[in-house]
């Protein structure tokens, strides 16, 4: 049995000032088995970040059904732990009362919370920040808490909504590899979405291309790159085809959003 | 508040908002009921009539008041003390605002003093006003003055300091001299500044009126309202209540549009 | 080296030496003949008057008169003020039912209301209290109000994917995220309250700031009403400067990030 298991997916909202509905997902099917890294790009408006938020239970499912280990997502679960693009970290709680606070949400009772806040704060590497507050911290350090939040409530998957999206590039490349350090411990079943095509390549097993109008799939592209990914595989050439590959997917999608006019 | 977290497998139909919104129903049937309450409290003997009147005895008291009680008369009072003790402040404020506001040392200079007037009630320059300037017209538009400066000028001082600063560094980079910077960039950006200072100084100025014709006066709407209170005819002390409470609204929400208007090309 | 010092400490200086040349140039204008003292007295005069009334317990007997007034409206207000406010940022109806009460209070003279607090509560210190508790409720419950509604809701979604339940928002979100603003409120509540006493004060008391402007007014004695008004000027700045202080504490969280 699949672990994460998507079945003809439809998300539907009502635009606010016409009453019209809008199909934001659009019968999305996707298998996922335990322990895979599937990331999903596509252009802006597809649904990506629409998918992962029905996936988290967070928002209501119109048609179709998300499980879990065969149980169908019906709210926010134990079993699954969702990163946000913005830290949403508490501003009066200091790095140590964020990543319990996941711990306090849930009832964890077995053991001192501290404690066990303290092993994740330590994963992402901020074991000497831990009682600094998110305004004295850098936005990758903020977003390091993030992770370590959602991974101390131990779930089943990792959500991950363009955590690196606010972050410059640099930053960006470090986290990533950071981030599949991290993975490479546990490897929890892991649901990123992302704009960036070489992100994508570079944590995945499986990327995801949606499309818009409506958001649909529109590819799967198997990743065959050997685990533990190091950084020096971005200039392999399997992953410059892989890149190819992703690039020609996209391109209708992106020159339909280019503005300024060009001849020929 | 919409903090439910709703079932990933609800499904849900477009629903079609029926007539009303919530809140305005809700909000009608408070007032609804309150009225209904005021209206059977002193018949059942919850409440001593004389004090706290009644909805329909207020009506009645409107009418009269509307048809005979020289309201054009009192209003025009009140209004042009008001008015006039606002128009002074503004000419007086705007200037002094738009100018000090840019230099830093005037800010420093002035802060203290400024805000040591701004926070303390001006109304406690009432009875010396009376005094000086009578128990006419002249008194209450001084208090409205004083009353209307205050906010105008701190508010209008913190707006142009707190200018963009990399809008005026733009402007700077295309050419711009001082003079420029300060009419098309300083002042449009401390319009919301200036709009909150000035609707501040309204109520402000409100209040000045209404508590200085309380105080001492010949004719107004305050005047009315105390005459009517000492005498405890309360249903025509509420419709002035009403009458002013109307005015000082009225006032207000101009001011909050056009606050508004101006907050739309603010970055956020 | 001094222009360096001069640089860092240049607010201070420059408010300081406003104040005290404000003062001198009073002094002098009076001293000189140039403004008539019983019109607008002078320091030496008010200072002198203080000195007086500080002996003689009047000046005791009028500020103790109005904080007394002042903290008892102020706490009402605040307890009342801040209760609604997180009642109606969390239930909306609540706060539907609520408004059409508090628009109307907002734009209503509450002064006008005095002939009618007379006849309740008698002339003295429960009216007083009563109309300045209605001047500071405004601010306060507006703050709080918006804290609540207005709470980052991305905070929110988070809290709740990590399992919140409704009532944990309200206290581990809601709650803590609104309390600079709520302080913020309070600062507001603290300038009205003291209007509110003042101004009640001065339309019918036995005793208090308010009360002694009016007499001496009355009286023709513009020394011993310029102390009182100098007394309630400072009494605000104070009042207002320990809030400020406060809300600084409270608001530690939301300055600017110190590490790149």
């Amino acid at each position: 049995m699949n672990h994460v298991d998507i079945r003809e997916l439809c998300v539907e909202y009502t635009k606010p000032k016409s009453e019209e509905m809008f199909t934001a997902v659009d019968r999305v099917s996707l298998a996922i088995p335990k322990g895979e890294f599937v990331t999903i790009v596509g252009p802006s408006g597809c649904g990506k970040s629409t998918l992962l938020l029905a996936v988290a239970g967070l928002i209501p499912v119109a048609r179709g059904a998300a499980l879990v280990d065969g149980r169908p997502v019906t709210g926010p679960g134990r079993d699954r732990a969702m990163v946000f693009q913005e830290p949403s970290l508490m501003p009066w709680r200091s790095v140590l009362g964020n990543v319990r606070f996941g711990l306090e949400m849930q009832r964890w009772s077995d053991g001192d919370l501290d404690t066990r806040a303290l092993q994740f704060i330590d994963m992402v590497g901020l074991r000497d920040f831990a009682d600094y507050h998110p305004h004295q911290l850098s936005g990758g350090m903020r977003q390091r808490v993030n992770i370590a939040r959602a991974l101390a409530v131990d779930p089943e998957v990792l959500l991950m909504d363009e955590p690196f999206g606010a972050l410059d590039a640099q930053t960006r490349e470090i986290m990533g590899n950071e981030l599949l350090y991290i993975w490479e411990r546990d490897r929890k079943t892991a649901l990123f979405v992302t704009h960036d095509i070489e992100e994508a390549i570079l944590l995945g097993d499986q990327v995801v291309v949606m499309g818009v109008n409506p958001g649909h799939i529109k590819e799967v592209l198997k990743i065959d790159l050997p685990r533990p990914r190091r950084p020096e595989i971005v200039d392999s050439e399997q992953f410059i085809h892989y890149r190819r590959t992703l690039r020609n997917h996209l391109a209708d999608d992106l020159a339909s959003m280019q503005l300024v006019r060009r001849d020929g | 508040m919409g903090l439910e977290a709703t079932p990933a497998s609800t499904r849900r139909a477009p629903r079609r908002r029926p007539g009303a919104p919530r809140s305005l129903v809700i909000a009608s049937t408070a007032v609804l009921l309150f009225l209904l309450l005021w209206q059977a409290a002193p018949p059942l003997g919850l409440v001593n009539g004389n004090y706290t009147s009644q909805p329909t005895l207020i009506f009645l008291a409107a009418v009269e008041v509307f048809r005979g009680d020289q309201l054009g008369h009192h209003t025009w009072i009140s209004f042009s003390e008001f008015f006039l003790g606002f128009a002074l402040a503004f000419a007086v404020s705007i200037p002094l605002g738009l100018l000090l506001g840019v230099s830093r040392t005037a800010r420093y200079l002035l802060d203290p003093p400024l805000m040591a007037l701004y926070i303390a009630p001006s109304l406690i320059l009432l009875p010396i006003m009376i005094i000086w300037l009578g128990i006419g017209i002249a008194s209450k538009i001084a208090v409205v003055f004083l009353g209307v400066i205050f906010p105008i000028i701190v508010n209008t001082m913190a707006g142009m300091h707190e200018a963009d600063a990399n809008l005026v560094r733009a402007a700077r980079s295309f050419g711009a001299g001082p003079v420029d910077i300060f009419l098309r960039i300083l002042i449009p950006g401390a319009l919301p500044s200036i709009l909150l200072g000035i609707r501040l100084g309204v109520g402000r100025g409100v209040l000045g009126v209404v508590v200085g014709e309380l105080y001492v006066s010949q004719a107004g709407l305050g005047y009315q309202m105390t005459t009517y209170g000492s005498s405890m005819r309360i249903d025509r002390l509420l419709v002035y209540v009403l009458i002013i409470s109307f005015f000082g609204y009225a006032l207000t929400s101009f001011v909050r549009w056009l606050e508004g208007r101006v907050r739309n090309w603010k970055p956020a | 080296m001094i222009a360096r010092w001069f640089q860092r400490h240049q607010a201070l200086i420059l408010g300081t030496s406003s104040l005290i040349g404000i003062v001198g140039v009073w002094q002098a204008l009076a001293s000189l003949g140039v403004t008539n003292p019983f019109f607008v007295s002078s320091p030496a005069l008010i200072a002198d008057e203080f000195v007086v009334q500080l002996r003689n317990g009047t000046a005791a007997a009028n500020l103790g008169a109005s904080l007394y007034c002042f903290f008892l409206a102020l706490g009402m207000a605040t307890v009342v003020g801040v209760g609604l406010g997180l009642v109606s940022g969390w239930f909306r109806d609540f706060e539907s039912a609520l408004d059409p009460f508090i628009w109307f209070k907002y734009s209503a003279p509450t002064v006008a209301f005095y002939p009618l607090f007379i006849a309740l509560l008698g002339y003295g210190a429960p009216t007083i209290i009563a109309i300045a508790f209605l001047f500071a409720l405004t601010p306060i419950y507006a703050n709080t109000l918006s804290g609540i509604k207005n709470v980052d809701r991305d905070l929110v979604r988070a809290a709740i994917s990590f399992g919140a339940r409704r009532i944990d928002v309200f206290f581990k979100v809601a709650l803590p995220a609104s309390v600079p603003i709520i302080v913020a409120g309070l600062r507001l509540g603290v300038g009205r309250a003291l209007t509110g006493v003042v101004v009640a004060e001065l339309f019918g008391a036995t005793a208090g700031l308010g009360y002694s402007i009016a007499y001496y007014a009355q009286m023709f004695q513009t020394t011993p009403m310029m102390v009182s008004i100098v007394i309630v000027v400072l009494l605000g700045v104070i009042l207002t400067q320990l809030l400020a202080f406060l809300e600084a504490k409270t608001d530690a969280w939301r300055r600017e990030p110190t590490l790149r």
